[in-house]
């Protein structure tokens, strides 16, 4: 298996499931002849033709808009936001007609929009957010957040197939720092199934995206404990089975994620937390997440908005004492 | 206990799920009865806290008894009624760390602690805990448990007397301690034997050939067309369609199908096909198969269960050869289906030319009550099931 960066992954996974399946086809800005802001589609364009790779306007409703209807009429499209913050002027096309089509009129809607998120390189308040709570609010859509290469192309070859609108968050930061062995050819990550990035019997770190491997090198070494990092993989559906199952043996949780605070995974963790696990609880369920305030621009503030390293080892000692 | 089907008269408390003081749901398994006809599990009535159980276990009591009572007003979460926390050993541990000791505050105690030393009747007292403010944690709960009970004050010193007690005489190299039989066990050991001492087995076998219900099956099994080719041959000898009771044999129209449905090492059902003579091979295939899955999964009623007028069981597709099946009472018959299996025979053409061919064979092993009919009648039946199934048309 090659070793391949997280963005290679995910360009192999779309190339791959385009190759596979004629239905599927690329829409997003500049995505063409340049190869798209990341160069996740680099080369698409000369493989598979004007008809296949379409450069859009800047203009998300109409792109979204346009997308929902080739997926109701059979096709596959592929939206790529050219940062997630954009996806907020599609918003009503996604949450209010693809979300709720299979409600009103039992159509399939199988597309997929792709969300580079995340900050931690100066991207200001409009190139760095993490937009995903917002859906988890809209029934009807599916919402997936890959850590690792193999899970970034096997979630989307799943998010390509499932017959639902789904969100693929693609964290920027982890495009061309994060490489793994990825299997060639097609294959899946099962949607809805959260995978263990470390396992362990003290603690458990409850965390999706780039902070998994944030996670995973804050507790390589917190005296000696045994701590256990899940990836949940999938925001939409989440893994409940697997998350209570995690803390039925260490009974111990922080819940670790890069967006804001209030009304986020983190509070939905937390909340299924408490109402399915109580008596197995050892200590507070703890979230370390990003403040309710816009990134800031500033590499210094955006470092302190952000959760860190140490953030994350704190509040891991501090439970661990409890 | 509640009826389990118009036949059904009593029934044995086999297992009770729930204690009292627990908690159980609405629909939740809290018992589990065995009729002689079936076993099977009794959801609650209703949510709440188990009050009393009126029954013990291994006790037969006749339907409409009052098994047990819940109390539908308590809430979850309450402890168990009939618990009390036992006496800490107090003496038995050395200068503890209390919880609570200092400000006056205690120290909270969390859930999971809570419940793991309720379910260990610990007293958090004797624990020494690590946590913030001495909190006793999971972690030092569990190593509290996993150190045991605390030991015993050393016995007083004494001089040791010359009397050496008899070592235990050792168990005999592998021997398994023995088990009680189930509930099921013990009522088809009960058939079993009964059935021997009332009926006169006589086991009468003919070969068939299955080649053209081979052919005919498709996706079926072989037992629907074998049921079928049974029935018709049934209708021909209504003799065999019969049941047997002290002096006084009934003769039967209809033709009730009991089905032999293996559970594994529990047991062994068999499910009747009510009116199996209206039935085609395909809707036999299809009752049967329904038959079968409920059984497995115990939820046939006891009405199912009984009324069979002839029997077929089927262990042929675990390979056996040959078999001699104990009779239904008190049915007179039953028939056995073997495994298929390729052999050379010998066939004839019509102008008299005989040749080795390759045929799927198979043996039809029936045991008959020679009280009810004689050998002649037995050979004629299996004879007529055996030109059924080898000239099987559509």
């Amino acid at each position: 298996m090659p070793e391949i960066t997280y963005l290679e992954a995910i360009s192999d996974g779309l190339r791959e499931e385009m190759r596979h399946d004629s239905s599927v086809f690329c829409m997003g800005q500049d995505i063409g002849k340049y190869g798209g802001a990341f160069k996740v589609t680099d080369g698409f364009f000369e493989e598979f033709g004007a008809d296949r790779v379409w450069d859009t306007p800047l203009a998300e409703n109409a792109m979204v808009g346009a997308a929902v209807g080739a997926a109701v009429e059979g096709l596959r499209p592929v939206c790529e936001m050219q940062f997630a913050d954009f996806i907020a002027c599609g918003f009503d096309r996604l949450v209010n007609v693809a979300g709720k089509m299979y409600y009103r009129q039992g159509l399939a809607v199988p597309m997929v929009v792709r969300l580079p998120s995340g900050g931690g390189f100066s991207g200001g308040p409009f190139h760095s957010q993490n937009p995903e709570a917002w859906f988890l609010q809209s029934p009807g859509l599916k919402v997936v957040a890959p850590s690792t290469a193999e899970d970034a192309k096997g979630l989307l070859a799943s998010a390509i197939r499932d017959p639902n609108p789904v969100l693929y968050l693609e964290h920027k930061n982890l495009y061309r720092r994060i490489k793994g062995d990825v299997a060639e050819g097609r294959y899946e990550t099962p949607m809805g199934e959260l995978g263990v990035a470390r396992e362990g019997t003290d603690l458990t770190v409850v965390s999706y995206g780039a902070m998994v491997h944030t996670a995973l090198e804050a507790t390589e070494d917190i005296d000696g404990a045994s701590i256990e990092v899940l990836d949940l993989r999938t925001l939409c559906p989440l893994d409940r089975d697997g998350i209570l199952e995690s803390v039925r043996k260490t009974s111990k949780v922080v819940v670790l994620h890069e967006a804001t605070r209030s009304c986020g995974v983190g509070a939905e963790v937390c909340s299924l937390i408490a109402e399915e696990a109580f008596e197995d609880l050892d200590g507070p369920v703890v979230r370390v997440t990003a403040p309710d305030v816009p990134i800031p621009f500033s590499p210094p503030l955006e470092r302190a908005v952000l959760p860190q390293v140490d953030d994350v080892k704190e509040a891991c000692r501090e439970l661990l004492a409890y | 206990m509640p009826q389990m089907g118009v036949s059904v008269a009593e029934g044995t408390i086999t297992a009770w799920r729930k204690r009292p003081g627990d908690w159980v749901e609405r629909d939740e398994v809290i018992v589990e009865i065995s009729t002689d006809k079936v076993e099977t599990e009794v959801p609650s009535p209703a949510a709440g806290r188990v009050a009393e159980l009126l029954v013990e276990e291994g006790s037969t009591v006749d339907v409409g008894t009052l098994l047990a009572t819940i109390d539908v007003g308590a809430r979850p979460g309450q402890a168990h009624a009939d618990e009390s926390d036992p006496p800490a050993e107090e003496s038995a541990v050395e200068s503890r760390q209390s919880i609570g000791s200092g400000n006056g505050k205690a120290t909270p105690v969390s859930p999971v602690v809570r419940r793991i030393a309720d379910e260990h009747s610990i007293d958090l007292a004797a624990v020494s805990g690590t946590g913030r403010r001495g909190r006793v944690t999971k972690k030092d709960l569990l190593a509290f448990i996993e150190e045991g009970p605390a030991k015993p004050a050393e016995r007083p010193l004494h001089s040791e007397s010359p009397y050496k007690e008899e070592p235990a005489p050792a168990p005999a190299a592998g021997a398994a301690e023995g088990e009680q039989l189930s509930v099921m066990r013990r009522q088809i050991g009960e058939h079993m034997v009964h059935s021997l001492h009332t009926a006169a087995h006589c086991t009468t076998i003919v070969e068939a050939d299955m080649t053209a219900i081979e052919a005919a099956r498709g996706r079926l099994s072989y037992l629907p067309l074998v049921a079928r080719a049974t029935i018709a041959a049934l209708r021909e000898h209504p003799r065999l369609n019969a049941t047997l009771e002290g002096d006084r044999l009934t003769v039967w129209d209809e033709v009730h199908l009991g089905i032999a449905v293996s559970l594994g090492e529990e047991g062994l059902i068999v499910p009747v096909v009510r009116n199996a003579h209206e039935l085609s091979h395909e809707g036999l295939g299809a009752r049967i198969k329904d038959l079968a899955a409920r059984a497995r999964s115990k939820q046939l009623s006891p009405d199912e269960v009984g009324g069979a007028t002839f029997t077929i069981t089927n262990p042929g597709r675990y390979g056996a050869l040959l078999a001699t099946p104990i009779i239904n009472q008190p049915q007179v018959a039953i028939l056995d289906l073997e495994a298929v299996v390729k052999r050379p025979v010998v066939v004839s053409d019509g102008q008299g030319g005989d040749s080795i061919a390759i045929r799927r064979m198979t043996y039809f092993c029936m045991s008959w009550d020679h009280r009810a009919l004689d050998g002649v009648g037995a050979a004629e039946f299996l004879g007529s099931v055996k030109r059924n199934v080898e000239g099987w048309s559509d």
